[in-house]
This record gives C-alpha cells, structure tokens and sequence, in this order.
C-alpha cells in the first residue's frame, strides 16, 4: 500500500528548475530518505510534499488521495524542520500541543496525548521549560515531539539531525528509526548525510540536480551504484574511481599505463573502474586468498592513515593512487613494496563520459538510469 | 519646557551678536515681526540704510523676530540676559507686561525737546489710546491697524443688494446677511453671509461688537475690565446669535487664515477682519469687492491693533539717543506713508495723508482710507496688566459661548470673575 | 596592602575622570536645570520691582484649582490613551502588510514613511487644509457622500480627535519601522510550524507574532506615551489650545503660562508636574522592558 507518491513533480523559479520531473513512491509504515548534496532538490521536494511549496507542476498523493490546495495537517503530514522551528516563547508543553490547540482539541485529550508523547521522548521533566532553557538534543526531541503528537499518517523530517554533534546524532539516528517502526509511521526524510540514509533507510532516494539519480534499498545502492556520482556518494569511504584503456591490442581493457594488469576482456577506453577501499586486498595480510577470481598488481605504500581498527592504506600504481581498507593491525608500512588485487566481483563499471553504470561483462548500458526506477517501481506496486 | 528655554537662550545668544559695541559709532539693535505678507525685511532694510546714511555716527542692526508672540518671547528672553534690544516693534498690547517687567523706558523722559513733543502729539489719538497708561507714553504707533468689512460686491448683485452700500447697522447686517446665504438643492451652505474670525485671540474681533454696542472692555490704565457689563453681554449674545439664531455666519470657531480664503472662494460674502490684510485681499480677490467702516449698533467703531516702537531701558544714554532717533525716523510721516502704501497698515499721522505718494495711492484705492476714515470711532484695543491671562479668559468665554449651549452672562461672569481675580494685585 | 588600596583608588579615579565630560553635560543640561525647574516653582515669578521670595507649595494649590491645568491634564490623558494605542495597531498592521511578499511594497513602504519625515508644521498645514470647513478634503468627500460641513477644528467635540489624528497620521509609519524589523527578526520557519498546524492567520498573529513582537510594542508604547505628553508644535501650528482650551495640553499650557503670560514660576511648578508625569512612564518602562520579554 502506498503511504506517499509522488508524480511528475516539477518546482520551477523562472528558468530554474529546482525540482525536475520527480517521481517516487514510498510505501506505507516505511522510511524513506531523499539524499542528495545541497541544491539538489530534496529540501524542496519534502517543502512540496508538506505543502508548504505549490508544485509548477505534478501532484502529490498521501494515502492514495491528491492533496493539492492543503497544508500540513490537512494532508495527513506533520513535519519536524531542520531549526526545529520551536515557539520560543510557549513552554515544551505548549510546543508539543500547538497543532492541538490551534484545532481545538479538548484539553483532556490534549493532556492525555502530551502525556504519552513525553513519556515516549522522554521529556516529562521539561515540559516546563522554554525552549532557549533546553539542549540542542532536547530541542530536536521537542520537535519530533511536536511532529508525532499530530498522529500524522506522514512523518516529514528537514535535515533534523544536522545541528547536533556526532554522538548525539547517532543516538538519534536509531531513537527515531525505531519511533518510527514502532509506531507504523510513513516517513521521508531529508538528509545529506549519506550515514544516515543508509542506517535509517528503507529506501534511499539520491537526487542530484533536481532530478533523481538512483532510487533504491542502502544495500542495492552501496553495491550496484547507478553512476559515478552515486558510487562517490555513498559508501563510508570514497570509492577509488581508475581511468581504464586499451592494452596494446586493443581487446582487453586495463588501468591505463599498466598493460599487464587485464581488467576486463573487452576495450576499455572511455570506461572508469570502480573499487570500494575494502573490496582491495593487500597480499601478505592473509594466506588463503578468498575463492573468486582474484585479479592484482604490485604498488607501493606511500600514505597510512590509522582509524583504530581499521587503516587506509594508499598505494601507488604510475599515476594512479588506490586506496585500500585493511584491518588496522594488519596495516603495511610506508614504502612497501606490496601485492594489491581485488576480486571480479568487487569491480564497477561506469561510462566515462555519461558516468552510468556499465554491465562489467558486456558492452551494454546497465538499465540503471533513473526514468528506469518507475517502471521496477510500477511492477513492485502490481506485485504486491 | 527645558527645551524651549534652551532654544529661546540660543536665539537671545545669536542676537546678543549682533548687539556687539561698534568702536566709533553707536550701534543699536532693532527687533521687528512680521505679520502680514509682503517683502518686509527688504523694506527695514532700506528704512535702515537710509537712516544710516542720515546718522553716520549710528549704526543699526535690524533683528527680524518672526511672528508678534516669537518677538516679544525672543525681547523679553534676550532682556533678561541682558542683552535687551535698543528698540522694538511689538504689540501694542504687550505694553502693560514690559512696564510690568520694568524693561521699558517712557518716551516722555526722554523725548523731552519742542520737536520731540510734537513728534508724539502728532499721532492719531485713537491709536496713542493703546501708548499711554499712568500719566505716561510708552510706545509710539509704527504699525497699526483696525478692522473693516470686506464684502462681495458680485455677491451683493445677486442677492439683489446695492453693491455700493455695505450693511451699516447690526440690523442691516442682519437682513443683508439673510439674503446673502446660498443653500444648494441638498440643503448644504454653498455661501454665507458672514465670517467673523474666533480662532487665536477672538476678544479683538469681538471687541468691535461691544464697542459698537457703547460699551468699554477695560479703563485705561489697565486695572480693571467689564467682561460681564450688561453691553458687553448683550454683544456676545449677538456674536452667537449670527450663527444660532440668524444662521448667517458658519457654527463654532473660524479659522483667522481660513476668513480670506473663504472670502476669495465666494463661501463667505462678508468678512470683518484686520486692515492688514487690504493688500492680501486686492491681489486675490477674484471680483469685485467693497471695503466698508464697521456697521453701528448705538455707535460705529473699532478697536485699533498692531505694533508700536517700544524703547528699552539701558544705561547708555547714546545708544537711547540713538534708538529714539531711529523711532523718530521710522514714524516720520513719509515713512509712515511709505509703509502703509507697502503693507496695508494704517498711516498713523494725519500729514502722511497729505504726502503726494499717499495721495496718489488713496486716489488710485479709494478703499485705503477707509480704515482712515473709521479711525474718528476707533477705541483702545483691549490691553491690562498681565494682558495675555487677562485676555485670555475673554478668549475662552467668547470660545465657550460660540462653541457650546453655555449663555453669554455665565460664561462672562466667569470671565470677569477670572480677571478680577487676576489683576487684583495690580490696583493700588 | 597601602599599595594596592592606593591603586585601587587610583583605578576609581581615573574612572571617575573618564566618565567626567558626559557627565557634567548631563548635569549642566539636564539635572540642574531640573533641580532649577522646581526651585522655580516654590518662588514668586520676579517682576520690576518685586523679587523673587519663597512661596512654598502654594504654587501646587493653586494648580490643583486651576481648571486649564485639569482640562489640558485630561486632554492629554486622552490623547495618549488613544494615539498611543491607535498608532501602534496601525503601525503593525501596516507592517505585516509591508512586510509580505506583494508588488510595490517598497512604495508601499515608503508612502506609510512619509509622514514622518515631514515636519510637524507642514504636516499641520496640510491637516489644516484637510480640515478646513466647507472645501477642505475631508468636506469635499463628505459631499460626495451627501453630508454637510463639519468645523473640524473649530468645534470642541471634534478639535481634539482631529488633532489626534494628525500624530497617529504621523506616529504610525515612523513606529512600522520599529515593527518591519522586529518582524524581520522572526524565523520564518514559524510560520511555516504554524502552517503546517493549519493554524489560522487570526491564530498566527495572536499565537506567534503578537508575542514575539512584544518587546518592540513595549518598547514603541513606552516612546509613544512619552511622545504624547512632548507634544507642542502641532498645537501652536494648529489650534493654539482651543476653542475653549479643547485641544490645550500639558506642554502647550507650559508654554503659554511661561511665554505668553509671564508667570516663569507657575510654568516652573507645571513643568514639574510634568516631569514627574515622564518620570513614572521611564520608570515603568525599566520595570516592565526588564522584566524578560525577551525569549533569547
């Protein structure tokens, strides 16, 4: 069942398009992250959704109903905005209990509501209070407190986490994907943080440019990048992106430079490969090599950069730098003259020129560009 | 307030400039208004340079005050500094607050040759009326004036009147302004028969009522009034009885800048207001007009207005000299000819009336002497002891009277009562 | 220990050294012409001949008799319980007004402005043209609507109303700018939380901008109120207090005590009166400015 779609969204600023041609599901009771780096379109898709921004054009259902002409709570949204947008001058309890009173809600159902929203964010000692006395975790809290008391079907969160520093976030991160679980609410969420969206996500929308540029599972994103711009987005580490070339025959396709290293056993020029620091291997670490074809070179260790249990270790091959995630105790030393390689598997392709996704076999386009992503959509929804 | 007197402060410092001893010649200073339109300081200035060239050894140093009320503010301020004007122009009722603030000297102390006695004596009586109190001259007319109708004479066709004769009795007055007021389809005024001026000080145009009804404001040497004398309240009943009763004259107060607009756009076809504005009234009056003495109830007349020449006390018998001289000088009758040509004032001498340029003006504006003419009726304009206060008690009752149901005889009662009260302390 | 108290003292000082040239201008311009002010008013104004003697509070008793002091007293009452007020609804509503996004706002601002950057005498001018009976604007539109002359100004039922509609004509704009900003200082993201509450503009105004805007009201009330016990000029220009002492108040009368009658010792003891008037108003803006209605 769908809890939000979105079709054909169009938001244009004269000759600008901050939003072009959008369109999404996300299904009911699920988490949803529109990711993407600022400017890209995602803070003004959620304004859209929220309604607090007309469409130029395209319409947005909630709960297979078009809302156009509503706002907020009467399209079935509540949203926590990235300043948290909090009264300053109305105590935590008259925050939380706004949306209530502004439609007359009886008091005791108010009462009883603040009650369970407080008990549930843990902020029945602060209701008191006013909000410049309160943390910035506290006024996040205060926030989605706000948000969830409305009982909205939709949840939509602006970057919420982004004004609190990185221990606190992470506590977040999990309190409001397991709220959100709990209690079966349809969320989307903007971020540009792609941590977040991969541990939070049901789905990840990436956008870029106004436009989608992959819609996906954290999982199928992180191993199946849709373009170049994907694979440097997401992933903890930045991958290592190596321009390929023809070998002296012309048929295989290797690292430029390095005609004895076969990449691929077609040509290569125009082609970029990709490689995940921790899908490398630095020979020596371990014996037994893993099964798979395994495919390697020589380089030398020229930077170390220690992270505790692990440790990025770039190498030097000619021109090229790659960068290896090993275990940090494991880590080589500076100068090393070392064995890298990589398994078959482990390699993404891309177009050069596009930056698509290529099929590392063929010389095919991968059906990854992202008008593609409605239509597997479109044959989930009649599956289910 | 403390703002006010520090800007009054300033003003008497910036004129204490001026008051600067000259090494050789006598320098004094001269404080003049302004109170009608016209180029009045290019005029002083001229009166001044031609003085000058007459004295060598004077120099004079002209002060331009603003109104009557900023000039008598900026003397006073400035005399209590020390720094007092050598002479100056200021109302001629302010005469009983600077003899009371002992700033002034008497003209009769020190104008004492056989010139200087006919000097004084050759004013017109009813204007030296507002210069003497307790044996004594204290100014000397420079400026005066006296209030006339100015009627429509287009107005006065239409309405089937004979555009030559104004009304000359209150009763005249009364049946000429019934058929002088215009009411439109709607009910609405479209003209009225008369306007009055009430606004600022309507004790002046009042007092025209009570003296053409036979009856005194005050005596001469400034101790006492007669607000609520029998006449006096029968005059006030008939100011209010033009607009309550007769309905020929517009409710509540009216403007005194308003009057000649008012006039000029045909809304009123009779106005009463000062001489002074004859020339504002030639220029702008877009018909035919007539200017006519005051109508008579058991009498005909007015009280005088305007300014005298006050001399102040100092104790540099040049600079009083001087300051005389220049009185003399500036009320010599061609310069009172000249001036009244200039300004619509009154000539304040019979001979500046036999000058050839006043002659030649009168012939060409026979309406000038008019004013002239009513002078034989004309009385002291209201003036006391502490004047202003006095005045103003008149001012309100005639106020209360005109604006509210509240009677003549109480509201002067009261008047009378305040006054009395008021210059208790001034009778001996 | 001598060492330290003497640099202590040395500190306190130089300190007082530093502070010394505002404040003998203080002093010389503003507290001792007050402690003058009142010695003024419990002396005999000095006339030729007679100077100057105690007199005690006789002067007190006799304003309290005196029944021009009561009227312009209540005039003036009025006049700020209904401008202040007036003026600063119209200047907020004018702000938010100006403040949303439509065409010409800047025009629109700058004609609200106007009025203030005029000065009161020809501000005063073009009310008198406004008003006056019979042609004036207000009796040209009158007509049109088939009503007759009304003599503004020279009526005691409607002199001082008119007046009061020149200073809110006048206040209103000069206070927007006061409200302009303070509005500008509120997140817009509020709104956007209240909009998407469904709250209603009535409910936004009462809930978010009437509260957060609070200081600056506070603050304009407080000028306003003071204001309106300073206001001479269109008085002088306009009315010259009447008909009948209608439109006289406190200031005016001060005026008219001291320049026009003379009686420096009355206008002294009425001065006083007045100060004490703005005393308590200051006082009570430190009390009630002070007291955190700031949320930040």
């Amino acid at each position: 069942m769908t809890g939000v779609a979105v079709r054909s969204l169009v938001k244009a600023w004269g000759d600008t398009r901050a939003v072009d041609d959008v369109s999404f599901t996300v299904e009911k009771g699920s988490l949803a992250v529109l990711l993407g780096p600022s400017g890209c379109g995602k803070s003004t898709t959620l304004r859209m959704i929220a309604g607090l921004e007309d469409p130029t054009s395209g319409t947005v259902e909630i709960g297979g109903r078009d809302v156009a002409g509503l706002t907020g709570a009467a399209r079935g949204v509540a949203m926590v905005f990235q300043s948290y947008a909090l009264f300053p001058h109305l105590s935590v309890a008259d925050n939380i209990t706004f949306g209530l009173s502004v439609r007359k809600t009886p008091k005791p159902e108010m009462r009883e509501r603040l009650d369970k929203v407080a008990e549930l964010l843990g902020l029945k000692p602060l209701l008191a209070r006013k909000p410049g006395q309160l943390s910035g975790g506290q006024q996040q809290r205060v926030a989605l407190g706000r948000a969830l008391i409305a009982e909205a079907p939709v949840c939509l969160l602006d970057e919420p986490l982004s004004n609190l520093d990185a221990k606190l976030r992470q506590n977040l991160r999990r309190e409001i994907r397991a709220l959100q679980q709990r209690l079966g609410i349809t969320m989307i969420y903007v971020t540009h943080d792609q941590t977040e969206a991969m541990s939070m996500a049901d789905r990840v929308i990436l956008m870029r440019g106004g436009r989608i540029e992959q819609n996906a599972r954290p999982s199928e994103l992180y191993e199946r990048p849709a373009s170049l711009f994907a694979a440097r987005f997401v992933g903890g580490s930045s991958m290592n992106l190596i321009h390929l070339d023809n070998d002296a025959s012309g048929t295989r396709a290797v690292i430029a430079g390095q005609d004895e290293v076969a990449v691929l056993p077609r040509p290569g020029r125009g082609l970029v490969l990709g490689l995940r620091p921790e899908d490398i291997e630095i020979a020596g670490e371990s014996g037994d090599r893993p099964a798979g074809h395994v495919i390697g070179t020589e380089a030398d260790v020229e930077e170390i950069e220690y992270l505790g249990a692990d440790a990025l270790v770039t190498c030097r091959l000619d021109d090229h730098r790659l960068t290896a995630r090993t275990r940090g105790t494991a880590a080589p030393s500076i100068g090393a003259r070392v064995r890298i390689g990589w398994r078959e598997s482990a390699m993404h392709i891309f177009d050069a020129e596009s930056g698509w996704r290529l099929d590392p076999a063929g010389g095919e386009r991968s059906r990854h560009a992202p008008h593609v992503n409605k239509d597997t959509h479109k044959e989930r929804e009649t599956s289910t | 307030m403390k703002r006010l007197t520090t800007a009054f402060l300033g003003a008497a410092l910036a004129t204490s400039v001026f008051a600067a001893p000259a090494w050789a010649a006598t320098e004094i200073s001269f404080y003049y208004p302004i109170a009608v339109g016209g180029p009045i300081t290019k005029i002083v200035d001229g009166y001044v340079k031609k003085f000058e060239e007459e004295n060598p050894d004077i120099v004079v140093k002209p002060v331009y005050t603003g109104s009557y009320q900023d000039s008598i503010v900026k003397a006073m301020t400035a005399a209590r500094a020390g720094n007092a004007p050598d002479a100056a122009v200021l109302l001629s009722t302010d005469m009983f607050t600077l003899i009371d603030a002992g700033m002034i000297v008497p003209y009769d102390q020190i104008a004492t040759s056989d010139a200087d006695k006919a000097w004084l004596s050759s004013f017109y009586p009813a204007f030296m009326a507002n210069s003497e109190a307790n044996g004594h001259t204290w100014g000397v007319p420079f400026q005066r004036s006296t209030i006339v109708q100015y009627y429509n004479k287009e107005a006065f066709k239409k309405a089937g009147l004979d555009p030559d004769k104004a009304p000359s009795t209150w009763d005249e007055l009364v049946a000429d302004g019934k058929k002088l007021t215009v009411k439109d389809g709607s009910g609405n005024m479209t003209q009225w028969g008369l306007e009055i001026p009430s606004s600022g000080f309507p004790y002046w145009l009042f007092q025209a009522l009570a003296i053409q009804n036979g009856a005194d404001l005050a005596n001469q040497n400034g101790t006492k009034v007669y607000f609520n004398d029998p006449k006096v309240v029968e005059a006030a009943t008939f100011f209010k009885d033009l607009s309550a009763k007769y309905d020929i004259m517009p409710k509540g107060i009216i403007d005194w800048g308003t009057a000649p607009k008012d006039f000029f756009q045909g809304k009123t076809a009779i106005m009463w207001t000062t001489t002074g504005n004859l020339t504002n009234v030639r220029k702008n009056a877009p018909f035919e007009f007539g200017v006519a003495p005051m109508p008579a109830k058991v009498q005909g007349g007015s009280p005088t207005g305007g300014g005298n020449i006050y001399i102040f006390k100092t104790d540099n018998k040049d600079k009083q000299e001087a300051a005389l001289k220049f009185a003399r000088f500036l009320t010599s009758k061609e310069r009172a000819a000249d001036w009244g040509i200039a300004t619509g004032y009154i000539a304040t001498r019979a001979d500046a009336w036999d000058t050839p340029a006043m002659a030649a003006y009168v012939k060409d504006f026979p309406a000038a002497a008019v004013a002239r003419d009513q002078l034989k009726d004309a009385k002291a304009e209201l003036s006391t002891h502490d004047n202003q206060r006095v005045t103003k008690a008149l001012d309100d009752a005639l106020q209360a009277i005109l604006t509210s149901d509240e009677k003549a005889q109480a509201a002067l009662d009261k008047a009378q009562q305040q006054a009395t009260a008021i210059l208790r302390r001034y009778q001996e | 220990m001598a060492t330290r108290t003497a640099r202590r003292l040395n500190m306190h000082v130089q300190g007082w050294l530093l502070v010394l040239p505002a404040v003998v201008l203080l002093a010389a311009f503003t507290h001792v012409p007050v402690v003058e002010t009142f010695i003024g008013s419990i002396f005999s104004t000095p006339q030729a001949g007679h100077p100057a003697h105690f007199i005690g509070i006789q002067r007190y008793g006799d304003m309290a008799a005196d029944p021009i002091f009561w009227q312009a007293l209540t005039n003036n009452l009025l006049y700020a319980l209904i401008t202040v007020p007036v003026s600063i609804g119209l200047a907020l509503a004018m702000a938010i007004w100006v403040s949303g996004r439509i065409p010409g706002r800047a025009l629109l601002r700058l004609a609200f402005f106007m009025p203030t950057i005029l000065p009161m005498i020809a501000a005063a001018n073009i009310w008198l043209f406004f008003y006056t009976p019979g042609y004036g604007l207000l009796d040209q539109v009158a007509h049109l609507f088939g009503f007759g002359s009304t003599n503004w100004l020279g009526d005691t039922s409607t002199a001082l109303p008119s007046l009061m509609a020149v200073t809110i004509w006048k206040e209103s704009g000069f206070f927007m700018i006061f409200f302009l900003a303070a509005l500008q200082q509120v997140p817009p993201d509020l709104y956007e939380a209240a909009r998407i509450e469904n709250a209603t503009r009535w409910q936004v105004f009462a809930r978010i901008t009437w509260p957060l805007v609070m200081p600056t009201t506070l603050f304009v009330a407080i000028n306003a109120l003071i204001n309106a016990f300073r206001i001479v000029d269109q008085v002088i220009a306009m009315t010259g207090g009447g008909p009948n002492n209608a439109t006289s108040l406190l200031l005016f009368y001060i005026y008219q005590v001291a320049f026009s009658f003379w009686d420096t010792g009355y206008a002294a003891a009425l001065s006083t009166v007045l100060l004490i008037v703005l005393a308590v108003v200051a006082l009570g803006q430190f009390f009630l400015l002070d007291r955190r209605i700031h949320y930040r």
